[in-house]
């Protein structure tokens, strides 16, 4: 495991897990189940601990699992997941509702039904809130842009949001189950279809996750190449995002020029990667096409030139009075809350958590890179629109540096994937931690587990709303900018 | 200040692309095509063999073996391209869209290099024809069903001003009661069958169904999940069909175009 920064397997036991998180100093990073061979079932912790230490927890469940909700909120969806999926009774769980299933889940159609299974149920109770004046506002699945399905429950006094309760698994797709028995490099075709807009991400996460499970280290040509596909995705993913929140407060300039500098980027992607979003180019030990030097020369000056336009023009929309009206403390998640929700990415980094996968669990070419990260602390729509900004302009910088020190040589190794072994990796993708767990069984996935950020932010949504007005939501959902598909999997 | 931001905008060069470019232009779909030069049996059946959906598959009719592939399941993986010795290669152009399932097949003999005679209609690709199929405007309704969100960034593009649908009178709307068209991306998830069946009925006739993407088109990848219904002909009636995973936006707008067009013949 010699790949990524440092991750000890066989940490603990479950009781070992909750202790430390008890303790407080761990940030719960991942709980997920797993079936063993005897068809009992097995929970897995992954924790962060001090001085940026990935450590992995778990054992075979024996009749109810305590709860870690109880002791870190952040647990509390992985809970309900394993309790759908797998049926473990979870104890001492405050709110046991169904995650992934909804009404009318037919019933027999349980994923893997383990010794334990519990009937399936999509029954649904939100919460009730009473008072003068309280109504209730339903909004979704089927939403009102081009954006993924999701359901939302407002309940409001007037404009004003008192709670805001998420439904969401519309696009739960049984991805991982879908990866069980593939042969491991087909594996990033999924992978790649977990959230479209960020598939380098989620490719380079699962190939790193069988490169650190066979031992192998991809040459230094493959790493460039990566890096500059991550840091591109990046720049792709904020520029949408900063366009998108200004044509949430209805300033329509910046938006469409925004579209213009996304579609420039995924052009010159065409023209020198062949590909509009960098799919098929990853590969378990290293990248599949090569890209010759003007190529790259090419693509760093068109790079190079949106940046400075993006910096630009964000730099004068952030200088508008009215965007800065809307923008300043509108949809403050507050620092203690983001730590307790286990937050991460730029939404963390907006609240003034300083966490960031290619600086603290450093992988790849990042691993002899000194980053500058930037932080903000306000937590509110402007700082997760500065950090954007921000981070746009040293993904940039990045590109740039990669394509001017560009070593020569091979761009992958073969991987000798037709054995049996287990992986983990974590990259930090535009949107926060992904991170892909692997257990290979004699070539084939055994078992792939998918922990995306939008999964570990969507909780943290609803705790920005409170007092803000209904109408800045789609302004605070889009500064969150979390992906449906990439959380429901 | 606003007034620098649309300074800014006004100081960059225009970025508009004439839709004579765009329509039946797939470059960087990364969908295969077949080089008839150098198709022999041999390299078909290596082509079919690295396939990880049926979208490559040998069929025989009358006795001739043929190279059969459907857009409709590739999702442009590009196994085939890097495994069958030159004979496919990534299509620029000839990729169908926008028309009938059975349409977004097409064949080869494997072993007589030639292709059966492909149902492809070609696109009237003057400015006055497309207005004239518009009549005034087309109000489209995007549903995703269960995407990965990759078909609804490449949909989000459409109305950037390299593409700028809203030339053609093309709108997306935020309500099915306001659209013609629904544009439904798959697969197809329990979770979000019922609610597609509704957005369907709720959307005024004579209206159109159109699928877009392989999960869209055939389920793709999820076809067979225990979370999964599959394509969107599954559930609702689908007049035409955009292949690609995910299908460029000129892909889109040819296969949104040619969806009229089909419509204008057949009325």
């Amino acid at each position: 495991m010699s790949q990524q920064g440092h991750y000890s397997r066989n940490s603990g036991g479950i009781a070992e897990a909750l202790a430390l998180l008890k303790a407080g100093n761990s940030r719960l990073v991942s709980l997920f189940g797993s079936i063993e061979d005897d068809g009992t079932p097995s929970v897995h912790y992954l924790l962060d601990a001090e001085k940026h230490e990935y450590r992995l927890f778990g054992g075979q469940v024996q009749g109810v699992l305590p709860s870690a909700t109880a002791i870190t909120p952040s647990a509390s969806w992985y809970e309900r997941e394993l309790h759908d999926l797998y049926g473990i009774e979870i104890e001492g769980h405050p709110n046991l509702q169904p995650l992934v299933f909804h009404e009318g889940w037919p019933a027999g159609v349980h994923p893997r039904s383990g010794c334990c299974n519990t009937p399936v149920s999509g029954e649904y109770k939100f919460l009730k809130v009473d008072g003068e004046g309280v109504c209730e506002v339903p909004v979704g699945p089927v939403h009102a842009g081009i954006i993924e399905p999701g359901h939302f429950r407002f309940s409001v006094v007037g404009d004003t949001v008192l709670h805001l309760e998420l439904r969401h698994f519309y696009t739960h797709k049984g991805t991982e189950a879908r990866m069980e028995g593939m042969q491991v490099p087909s594996g990033v075709m999924l992978a790649e279809a977990v959230s479209g807009d960020n598939c380098f991400a989620h490719a380079v996460a699962y190939c790193q996750a069988v490169e650190n499970a066979f031992d192998i280290s991809v040459p230094p040509r493959g790493r460039a190449l990566r890096l500059i596909g991550l840091e591109l995705e990046r720049m792709i993913a904020h520029i949408t995002d900063v366009g998108a929140l200004c044509g949430d407060v209805a300033f329509a300039v910046p938006s469409a020029y925004t579209a213009r500098l996304r579609e420039a980027l995924l052009r010159a992607s065409t023209r020198f990667a062949g590909t509009r979003f960098w799919r098929g180019l990853c590969r378990p030990g290293g990248m599949r096409r090569d890209m010759a030097w003007d190529e790259a020369r090419a693509l760093g000056e068109c790079v190079a030139e949106t940046a400075r336009d993006f910096a630009e023009l964000a730099q004068k929309s952030l200088e508008t009075p009215s965007v800065q009206n809307r923008f300043e403390t509108t949809g403050l998640l507050k620092r203690d809350v983001a730590r307790a929700l286990a937050v991460v990415g730029p939404v963390a980094r907006a609240s003034g958590l300083r966490l960031d996968v290619r600086r603290d669990h450093p992988y790849g070419r990042y691993r002899t890179l000194a980053l500058d990260i930037p932080h903000h602390s306000s937590g509110d729509v402007m700082a997760r629109a500065r950090i954007r900004i921000e981070e746009t302009a040293i993904s940039a910088r990045l590109i740039a540096q990669a394509i001017e020190e560009m070593p020569s040589g091979a761009i992958a190794v073969p991987v000798p994937w037709q054995a049996s072994a287990e992986g983990f990796s974590a990259v930090e993708s535009p949107r926060g931690e992904l991170l892909y767990f692997l257990r290979v069984r004699d070539g084939r996935i055994q078992r792939c587990h998918i922990k995306s950020p939008s999964f570990q932010n969507w909780p943290a949504l609803p705790m920005a709303m409170p007092g803000n007005i209904i109408a800045d939501f789609p302004l605070i959902n889009k500064s969150f900018n979390l992906s449906y598909s990439g959380c429901d999997r | 200040m606003i007034f620098d931001v649309a300074a800014h905008s006004l100081a960059s060069k225009k970025v508009l692309l004439p839709i004579e470019q765009l329509l039946g232009d797939c470059t960087g779909s990364r969908m295969p095509e077949v080089d008839c030069g150098r198709l022999n049996f041999g390299l078909a059946c290596q082509a079919v063999a690295a396939c990880p959906t049926t979208a490559l598959r040998l069929e025989e009719q009358n006795g001739i073996r043929q190279l059969v592939l459907d857009y409709g399941q590739c999702t442009g993986c590009g196994n085939c391209i890097e495994t069958g010795g030159g004979a496919l290669r990534a299509a620029a152009t000839g990729v169908p869209s926008g028309v009938a399932r059975s349409a977004l097949i097409r064949r080869w003999d494997a072993d007589h290099c030639s292709e059966f005679a492909a149902q492809q209609v070609a696109m009237d690709t003057t400015a006055r024809k497309i207005r004239a199929l518009l009549g005034r405007a087309l109000n489209i309704r995007q549903v995703d069903a269960g995407s990965c969100n990759g078909c609804e960034a490449e949909i989000g593009a459409l109305t950037s001003p390299y593409y700028d649908l809203e030339r053609l009178g093309i709108h997306f709307v935020a309500s099915p009661k306001h659209a013609d068209m629904l544009l439904v991306t798959g697969p197809v998830t329990r979770n979000m069958c019922e609610a597609l069946r509704h957005t369907y009925e709720a959307t005024p006739s004579p209206k159109l169904v159109v699928a877009v993407g392989a999960c869209g088109c055939s389920g793709g990848f999820f076809q067979g999940s225990y979370a999964v219904i599959g394509a969107v002909g599954a559930v609702i009636p689908v007049d035409g069909y955009i292949p690609g995973c995910p299908p460029t936006p000129a892909m889109l707008l040819t296969g949104i175009l040619q969806v009229l067009q089909g419509r204008a013949r057949n009325s």
